[in-house]
């Protein structure tokens, strides 16, 4: 559990840093790219829009301008007297259309705001303006230009108009200009696909119709908002801000005074727009980044399992041999102890069982000489004479067992070539195998090869396993249907691998875990020492092998022996 | 015929006494020593031809008496009877001269048997060295001074 815990906090750890440590400079690098990119992109859009707007004022002005210096021109070039004529109107103003046809018609007014003379679709002469505001500040300032307004022609339209001052009396020419036309010049501005320029008054209403709504003599909702309402008009040329109007959308803005401080030019484009480059390239980066952080954590994955795996792994090999190191170290204590104790037993059983040979030896003696008459009692002793010898041969025949797991003999070492050596010792179990009606399989890889072991050695541990797989095949299938395979064979990692297979009934997990530990049995009391196994472990540990065991139970055992190769 | 006459050498007591009652009663003629050094001591004053040895004795141990049985009674035969059922210590013993090894728990039969194959031996061995003293002094009385001659040279 605890390592369990290990392994996920070191998973989490490296799976971190592998994560972390690369996404930092790629995420910083497509910030930093971006922002440089954003700037750049920003100025740059916010440059055109200033150029853009600065072009068109000058434009709207040149328009307003040319009209001015039209009218400025026939009122020079004509006295009161002639403009007055009706006739005459009629021919300036027809010259004044071909000069431009945004001219609808021309009045000439005298100092006390009589209407003395008009020329248009209207019938205005005779009306008196003397109180009105355009007349009062055109009388003051020599030129006028109105707002754009529906007068009681309801139809939008404003007015230019100059006065001259000649021989102690002023005279007024008052011309209105199509605001259809004036319309048209002014929205006539193309950026994007959102781009739209439009003039307000010093109050926000619309001097033009706006193309994405706001039509001509509204209030711009969004007016207040403009930085050039609150500054003071002379204070900035041309003013670039990004706002949301009111539907929520987002503009870039570019605002200026006309010369005339009367109309400010507006000039927008929604900001998504404008900035169109800027959103393909954050789709770009987002992109980048999902794809790149996808491959840095799938790659982070996929090394952090393995780099864990591996370690896990090696830690498990690290656990097993030093499992395996105790095991054989505590084996070969245990294998002197148990020769220490089984000789200290067999002294006492050699008493034991002289004086059993006394007391049966005396028994026949008395029986013979009759002063022991037979009786149940002398049967009973008799047999328990009997018993008291099968005892003491089954202790020495333990004792024999322990002498032989604990002894330390030096063994013959040679070239043992197993192609020889695995079909001899089957031999030797191959009657008893018959008889149980055990199919023997042989499989013995013609690349097998030599080791170096003491050839006696060897065969205990063969003999012994062929002998356990004997009796497990008979404990689950009687004597029919048994199997038993030996497969030798050179190992990947270049070791010579035995493996004795048997269909028999298996050992349980818990079981496989003791297998090799001495006295260990699971054979009925008297059947088995339980030493076999651990005896076998013993000798392939000192020829430098191992032995592995797996089964399952109810389906069969394979114990599978590697050995160094010779 | 000579009859056999054993010495059974262990340093448990009782083993010792219940083993020569036992050889007694099969008509056996058995001395019996606690130690190598008893056994020594026995062999100087009797005529005794098969020793039954344990290989394990405080003081002086099996293999130990054995070889100074040999060094001074080198007709003697002796055999081992051992704690330890490996061949190891049966062979230092065989190397150092004993006729057989016996295993602990041994069986009186069994070491009836070996007694008697060793006191066979023995015997068919000092028959020959009859025979062969029996040959020197058929020998001509010359031939024996040239050869005592000749080895004194």
């Amino acid at each position: 559990m605890e390592k369990n815990n290990h392994y996920a906090s070191m998973k989490k750890l490296i799976l971190a840093s592998m994560i972390l440590l690369p996404l930092i400079p790629f995420t910083l690098t497509l910030m930093i790219g971006y922002s440089h990119f954003t700037s750049s992109i920003e100025s740059t859009t916010v440059d055109s829009m200033k150029r853009i707007i600065g072009d068109h004022r000058h434009m709207i002005e040149s328009f307003l301008e040319e009209r001015k210096a039209n009218l400025e021109f026939v009122l020079h070039s004509y006295t009161f007297e002639e403009l007055s004529q009706p006739e005459n109107l009629h021919d300036i103003f027809i010259r004044l259309q071909k000069e431009s046809n945004a001219f609808v018609d021309i009045g000439v007014f005298n100092e006390e705001g009589v209407h003395v003379a008009y020329e248009g679709p209207y019938k205005l002469t005779g009306k008196i303006y003397k109180e009105t505001d355009w007349f009062i500040e055109v009388m003051k300032k020599d030129h006028y230009v109105s707002n754009i307004y529906l007068g009681f022609r309801q139809i939008p339209h404003f007015i230019i108009a100059v006065v001259r001052e000649a021989e102690g009396r002023k005279w007024v020419i008052r011309a209105t200009i199509d605001s259809y036309l004036f319309n048209t010049m002014v929205k006539k501005v193309l950026i994007g696909k959102t781009g739209e320029a439009y003039l307000l008054n010093t109050e926000g209403i619309f001097q033009t119709d706006r193309r994405s709504g706001g039509n001509f003599l509204d209030t711009d909702p969004d007016y207040k908002k403009y930085p050039a309402f609150s500054l003071s008009p002379e204070a900035a040329d041309i003013e670039t801000f990004i706002i949301s109007d009111i539907k929520g959308d987002k503009y870039l803005y570019a605002t200026t005074w006309l010369k005339n401080k009367k109309w400010l030019l507006v000039v927008r484009q929604e900001k998504a727009d404008a900035f169109h480059e800027l959103r393909i390239a954050s789709y770009l980066i987002i992109i980048i980044c999902l794809i790149g952080g996808g491959v840095i954590v799938a790659t982070a994955f996929y090394l952090t399992e393995k780099i864990v795996s591996r370690i896990s792994q090696t830690d498990t090999e690290k656990g097993q041999l030093q499992e395996q190191l105790i095991r054989a170290h505590r084996l070969a204590e245990l294998g002197e102890m148990a020769a220490g104790f089984a000789h200290e037993i067999n002294n006492p059983l050699q008493i034991i069982k002289s004086e059993q040979s006394l007391i049966e030896m005396n028994l026949t003696e008395m029986k013979e000489k009759a002063v022991l008459p037979p009786s149940e009692s002398t049967e009973e002793i008799a047999d328990s004479m009997k018993q008291i010898k099968l005892q003491i041969d089954r202790c020495s025949a333990i004792t024999q067992a322990i002498l032989k797991f604990g002894r330390q003999s030096k063994p013959v070492i040679q070239d043992v070539d197993l192609r020889n050596f695995i079909p001899e010792v089957l031999n030797m179990v191959a009657k008893k195998a018959s008889v149980h009606g055990i199919d023997v399989e042989q499989k013995i890889a013609q690349n097998t090869p030599q080791i170096h072991g003491d050839p006696g050695q060897l065969q205990q541990v063969l003999l012994n396993l062929y002998n356990n797989a004997i009796d497990a095949v008979v404990e689950r299938h009687g004597s029919q249907g048994g199997k038993l395979m030996i497969k030798t064979g050179r190992t990947d990692n270049g070791k010579v691998g035995i493996a004795v297979t048997d269909n028999g009934a298996g050992i349980s997990a818990e079981n496989q875990k003791k297998i090799f530990s001495p006295f260990f049995t699971t054979k009925p009391v008297g059947k088995g020492t339980g030493l076999g196994l651990s005896v076998c472990y013993g000798i392939i540990d000192s020829m430098g092998g191992t032995m592995t065991v797996s089964s399952e139970k109810g389906v069969g055992t394979t114990f599978t022996i590697y050995l160094p190769i010779a | 015929m000579e009859k056999m006459k054993m010495m059974l050498v262990d340093d448990e007591e009782r083993y010792l006494s219940t083993t020569q009652k036992l050889l007694s009663k099969k008509g056996y003629d058995a001395l019996t020593a606690g130690s190598g050094t008893e056994a020594l001591e026995k062999l100087k004053t009797q005529n005794i031809h098969v020793v039954i040895l344990d290989v394990k004795m405080p003081g002086m141990d099996g293999i130990e008496t054995l070889r100074e049985i040999k060094k001074h009674f080198p007709l003697v035969e002796v055999i081992m009877l051992t704690g330890h059922a490996t061949v190891e210590s049966a062979v230092d013993g065989l190397k150092a001269g004993a006729t057989d090894y016996l295993m602990k728990p041994a069986d009186i039969d069994d070491i009836v048997n070996k007694a008697e194959e060793a006191f066979a031996k023995r015997q068919r061995l000092e028959e020959k060295i009859r025979m062969a003293q029996s040959r020197t002094y058929m020998k001509s009385p010359r031939e024996i001074l040239k050869e005592s001659g000749g080895s004194e040279a």
